[in-house]
């Protein structure tokens, strides 16, 4: 290997390690067990979401409306528990179908309907920034609230449901990691296993990449495709059950900047170990890159907009990595 | 025309109620022209109108309205400027007799005014400074909202501090709250900022939770968090919960909504007071400034609707748990006496 | 007949890298004749075309037109000289959003002189005069999105003559036409050949060829290997010139097969054809041969599922065999090497092992799970089995010759046991000892198995198969056992000419 290809391969890894190197020194307090849970707790919702949206990278799509999905799914979490007074479990189970149904119509609009992936995504995030004010007509949903037709909502958030948000397990140190961390770690690992080492992962990645091929060795392409919007759907929602869990109420929200992220992170992820294309381990470890930065820019006092700075320029440098070193212009 | 008034009267008396309905003929009696007979055609035009303070607003804006018997239409460019502008003249072209601006952009809304004006339609703006005598500029008292809470981190915190504090430059209310703020710290030389942070990244609780441990884990020795804005200060207090440091911290904020109350009714919730003009009773008072105009009337340039200060006591001892009971149980919340002539009605009279 | 030659190319070439494609090409074109250029792909028809055009610059070599030198750097300058190409994509030649009468007059909305304001009525009195110059009969308002693909390719022909030229290149006009619009398109040919027009037809489709053409030239390799202008013409000459034999071949051992594996009955794959019966039997190598666009792939496709057939059936070892999916086709044993690796083949990203593996994740997988070393295994033992060229099975493609990726694509599908395996241009961009190695392999395993190749060069069925049948029209024509063929009867068959009954 030559150093080129050290560069491309190891360059994010040690970027990564200069910038916890350089906050350490830099800011205070940045190096503690607390801290690095919080750094994880921080990137969770994103990162989740962004696992998702490496799903539907990795067939060659694209899936816009999954901030949507989520702030659709918090709502319905608030809503199911508040206003319909049911339980956790409901609750949960009500997100995850809203995050499937939304994913098999994304996948049916692409396939079927021929509509472009990311037209038909930003048509279903519209859609869903609307829908999500319809029952409450706009507002947010707290217990107490006052219905359109004049009711109180007297159910609240379970204590089961707001569990998933605060509570924490012990981990050496008592009360260490909170359940989303939890989350986060399972379900990278479950898509990390699903798209590398399952025959259902390989060909979805022969599918973004010669979908004829794939085709052509007997895969139903168009079966492949919908299950990806679906993986990003649910993966979707349960980012958005994490968020109602942790603000405990419903809260009116497009969820852009729940995208942009999460996107930022599958795309910084391409270049993570040179990969050049999406993959579940270099999300995570962009989301990661991502949540040090910003937690380290921030112990340092920086203002929020030097913080988007930061992501555009770390967002760049790492597609630099990706299109113009590796060679690869590719996905 | 015809139609409507029957229809609007209909409405009217629906909703107001036998007891009203009893005393409906004799206040109408006293009211001046043109509110003498209902059907006095006024707009609404919004720049701004998601989220609970737009929908509050609204709601006050609707029951003035109806007590007046006015007839309401709503136009909403939803952050539109120019569309914000264009509605105006819509509004001239249904052939209103009185507009409410509110929010908007100085630029793109001081021509759409003075226009309006220049029709012979009266004009009163909220929140948004269009630049003509003629037109009276409601106001929530920005400065006051902070002044309040301030005050009382002070009375409980004393006169010596560190804080961090939430704020995003470029909001035109926020930059108003902060130079109370401003002039606090330079009042109480024992008050020290030891962080500032904020965004508005939606959602904007999530985000600034995720800033605001960062900065608690940065910063230990914050004793108090001057958070100016409902959504800073709920980010903030999930923060200080994911941290433990509840009992340690004292949350300062502005605005309240019902879940803001339920979070601040939470067994030790750090969140010990906010200050808040309540939403809808800003709209009573834009539609009974401009009700005074149309009836000759002249409710002064600067129409400030005073805020109320919220604690946590008060919430606990009165057992508030939403709006509602806030508006029952807190009179100073539920009605201000700014542009209460002896003949106006008063919605929130039962 | 020299003497009023419009146009005259003298000694063209032209290489790319070291890949001569064209090595010293001599054409004249006459005025009031259409000239038909044959070759077989790659003979470099496009790249003379392109030359003319002025897309490619030549390597050496003249042009003429009227005695002049012609010389063209631009597409643009040879249209203006009056040397007009219409591309064998039709929407190239048009505008889809816009309307009839702007597409006719496109050309003169750019370039020096043009009006900077659009006049829509001078445009639509311009077109008129172009539609009616040629007989068209749109309807100048539609739009060209509207139209049927004839109309369409009209058009683009109605816009490439208002310039008035004196050479006029037809490159396949005919491909995706319907034979009723393909005669409205000859009418067109006929009458501007009354006007004086010199005409240069490329067409692989006889029946045009037979309709339109005054001279028939035969490219392959990149010289012309054959001028035919005697009438009546000498079409097999032609396709003979073309195809061609170019390497004296290794004798096979013909084999006949007795048990069939395979039944194909009544089988239609085109409207208006006629239907396809034929039977592939256990171990035998069959070749199906045609020109290009006779529906050699279709067949292929509608054996492999990816297509449905309009009428017959098919039976697989007694059984009925109608697959939905190619998955299906793949589950009874049926395998496809599709033409055009690039295509339809490789996928990038993944590298020797990983595009073995492709069509067999499920047998070698357990709970869905892939067994690496499995696939690695599999992997060393076809590279191996079909000697590819590579270091490691963990090379990527894009670092193999093209004789190598194609030897992946065979040994994807040979790591398991077919019941058919069809192969559709297996010979396609792969040097000749790469096919030799193909070639050989398929006639050592096919025992087990039918295997069925689709190929246009004739060598290459004479080289591989056992059985020769030859598709024209979108049905089999002919039938030749491997031994002693008659090259005559094939060349006639393959060149449509009076059809013999399909055994």
């Amino acid at each position: 290997m030559t150093l080129r290809d050290h560069a491309i391969r190891y360059g994010f890894i040690v970027l990564l390690f200069g910038l916890v190197a350089y906050f350490s020194i830099a800011a205070d307090g940045f190096v503690s067990p607390q801290s690095a849970v919080f750094i994880f707790q921080s990137v969770a919702i994103t990162g989740v979401l962004a696992l998702g949206v490496t799903a539907t990278l990795v067939v060659g799509g694209f899936d816009l409306s999954i901030g949507s999905v989520a702030t659709s799914a918090m709502m319905a979490a608030a809503y199911v528990m508040v206003v319909l007074e049911q339980n956790a479990l409901v609750a949960v189970v009500v997100c995850l179908l809203i995050g499937a149904i939304v994913g098999l119509i994304n996948g049916w609009l692409i396939v079927y309907m021929r509509v472009p992936d990311l037209l038909a995504t930003l048509g279903m995030m519209f859609l869903l920034v609307g829908l999500q004010r319809i029952p409450t007509e706009g507002r947010s949903i707290a217990t107490g609230m006052t219905m359109p037709d004049g009711s109180v909502a007297n159910g609240k958030f379970s204590d089961a449901f707001l569990a998933l948000g605060r509570h924490r397990f012990d981990f050496f140190i008592p009360n260490l990691i909170p359940v989303s961390v939890v989350v986060l770690l399972v379900l990278a690992v479950l898509i990390w296993f699903f798209l590398e080492y399952t025959r259902f992962g390989r060909m979805m990645y022969a599918v973004g990449s010669n979908e004829r091929a794939a085709e052509l060795a007997g895969a139903p392409v168009k079966a492949y495709k919908i299950w990806a919007y679906v993986i990003s759907g649910v993966f979707a929602s349960i980012g958005g059950i994490l968020l109602a869990a942790r603000l405990g109420r419903g809260d009116i929200a497009s969820g852009n900047n729940l995208l942009l992220d999460a996107v930022a992170a599958a795309l910084i992820g391409y270049a993570v170990l040179g990969a050049a294309k999406p993959n579940a381990f270099g999300t995570a470890i962009g989301a990661l890159f991502v949540g040090i930065l910003l937690q380290g820019l921030t112990m340092m006092n920086a203002p929020y907009y030097t913080q988007d700075f930061v992501k555009g320029v770390v967002l760049v440098v790492a597609l630099v990595f990706t299109f113009a070193l590796s060679g690869r212009g590719r996905r | 025309m015809s139609i409507t008034r029957r229809l609007l009267g209909k409405v009217a008396l629906g909703l107001a109620g036998a007891t009203m309905l009893m005393q409906f003929p004799a206040l109408a009696a006293d009211k001046p022209a043109p509110f003498d007979k209902p059907g006095v055609k006024i707009a609404l035009v919004r720049y701004l109108s998601t989220g609970d303070f737009f929908q509050a607003y609204l709601s006050g804006v609707e029951a003035q309205s109806k007590a007046l018997g006015i007839d309401l239409r709503v136009l909403d460019s939803r952050q539109d400027a120019a569309l914000q502008s264009d509605m105006v003249d819509q509004a001239i072209a249904l052939g209103v007799q009185g507009i409410i601006i509110q929010h908007g952009l100085t630029e793109s809304m001081k021509d759409a005014a003075q226009r309006a004006v220049d029709a012979g339609i009266k004009v009163v703006a909220f929140d948004v400074n269009v630049e003509n005598p003629k037109i009276p500029q409601i106001e929530q008292s920005d400065r006051d909202l902070a002044r309040l809470a301030l005050e009382q981190a002070v009375k409980d915190n004393g006169e010596s501090w560190n804080a961090g504090y939430v704020y995003v430059a470029g909001i035109a209310p926020l930059d108003r709250r902060n130079e109370t703020w401003v002039d606090v710290k330079k009042k109480y030389a024992g008050i020290k900022e030891v962080a500032m942070f904020g965004t508005l990244d939606n959602p904007i609780a999530n985000s600034v939770a995720n800033q605001a441990r960062s900065v608690l884990s940065a910063h230990p020795d914050i004793k108090v968090m001057f958070a100016p804005y409902d959504e800073f200060a709920k980010g903030v207090k999930i923060a200080v919960d994911e941290a433990g440091l509840n009992k340690g911290i004292k949350i300062y904020s502005a605005d309240i909504s019902t879940s803001d109350i339920a979070a601040m009714r939470e067994a030790d919730s750090a969140w010990a007071a906010t200050a808040a003009t309540n939403p809808a009773v800003v709209g009573q008072v834009s539609v009974r400034a401009l009700a005074q105009l149309l009836a000759g009337e002249d409710p002064g340039h600067n129409v400030v609707v005073p805020p109320t200060l919220i604690t946590q006591k008060d919430l606990i001892d009165k057992d508030i748990k939403n709006m509602e009971d806030l508006s029952a149980k807190l009179p100073q919340f539920a009605h201000a006496d700014v542009a209460m002539p002896a003949w106006m009605p008063n919605p929130n009279a039962k | 007949m020299v003497g009023n030659a419009v146009f005259r190319v003298e000694g063209l070439r032209k290489s790319f890298g070291h890949n001569e494609v064209l090595g010293g090409v001599s054409l004249e074109l006459h005025a009031g004749e259409v000239t038909v250029l044959m070759g077989a792909n790659g003979a470099g028809k496009s790249t003379l075309v392109k030359i003319i055009s002025g897309v490619y610059e030549r390597g050496g070599g003249t042009m003429a037109l009227a005695d002049q030198d012609f010389a063209p750097k631009t597409p643009a300058e040879a249209i203006r000289a009056g040397v007009v190409t219409v591309h064998q994509n039709i929407n190239d030649g048009v505008v889809a959003d816009l309307d009839v009468a702007t597409n006719l007059t496109l050309d003169r909305l750019s370039g020096s002189g043009a009006p900077t304001l659009f006049n829509p009525v001078r445009v639509r009195r311009e077109a008129k005069a172009v539609a009616d110059r040629m007989g068209l009969a749109i309807d100048l308002k539609a739009r060209v999105s509207d139209l049927s693909l004839a109309d369409r390719q009209m058009v683009a022909i109605a816009r490439a003559l208002a310039h008035q030229p004196k050479v006029l290149i037809l490159d396949e006009p005919t491909s995706s036409l319907s034979s009723a619009e393909a005669d409205r398109l000859f009418a067109l040919i006929d009458r501007l050949r009354e006007q004086g027009v010199a005409i240069l037809y490329i067409s692989h489709r006889m029946s045009d060829i037979r309709r339109l053409a005054d001279r028939i030239v035969s490219m392959r390799d990149g010289i012309v290997s054959g001028i035919f202008d005697k009438k009546p013409l000498d079409y097999e000459g032609a396709v003979n010139a073309m195809l061609g034999r170019k390497i004296h071949l290794d004798q096979i051992i013909v084999r006949d097969s007795a048990n069939a594996v395979i039944k194909i009955d009544g089988l239609r794959i085109a409207p208006g054809a006629r239907p396809i019966s034929l039977t592939l039997g256990d171990g035998e190598v069959v070749a199906i041969t045609g020109l290009v666009g006779v529906g050699k792939t279709a067949l292929a496709e509608t054996l492999f599922g990816v297509r449905k057939p309009l009428a017959g059936t098919m039976t697989m070892n007694g059984k009925p065999y109608a697959p939905n999916s190619t998955g299906e086709a793949i589950a009874a044993g049926v395998f496809l090497v599709a033409k055009d690796r690039g295509e339809n083949g490789i996928v990038d990203g993944f590298n020797i092992q990983e595009n073995i593996s492709l069509p067999f994740h499920k047998r070698m997988s357990r709970f869905a799970v892939l067994r690496r070393r499995l696939e690695r295994a599999t992997a060393r033992r076809q590279i191996e089995e079909l000697g590819i060229v590579c270091r490691s099975e963990k090379d990527e493609m894009s670092e193999l010759s093209g004789g190598n990726q194609q030897k992946v694509m065979v040994a994807r599908w040979m790591a398991q046991d077919a019941r058919l395996f069809i192969l559709d241009e297996p010979f396609q961009g792969v040097d000749i000892s790469a096919r030799r190695d193909i070639a050989a392999k398929l006639r050592a395993s096919a025992n087990g198995r039918a295997t069925l190749l689709f190929v246009t060069e004739l060598d290459e069925a004479l080289e591989t198969a056992d059985r020769i049948l030859v598709m024209s029209e979108q049905t089999i024509v002919g039938e030749h056992r491997n031994a002693d063929v008659d090259l005559d009867r094939l060349l006639a068959e393959v060149a449509g000419g009076p059809l013999h009954s399909a055994a």
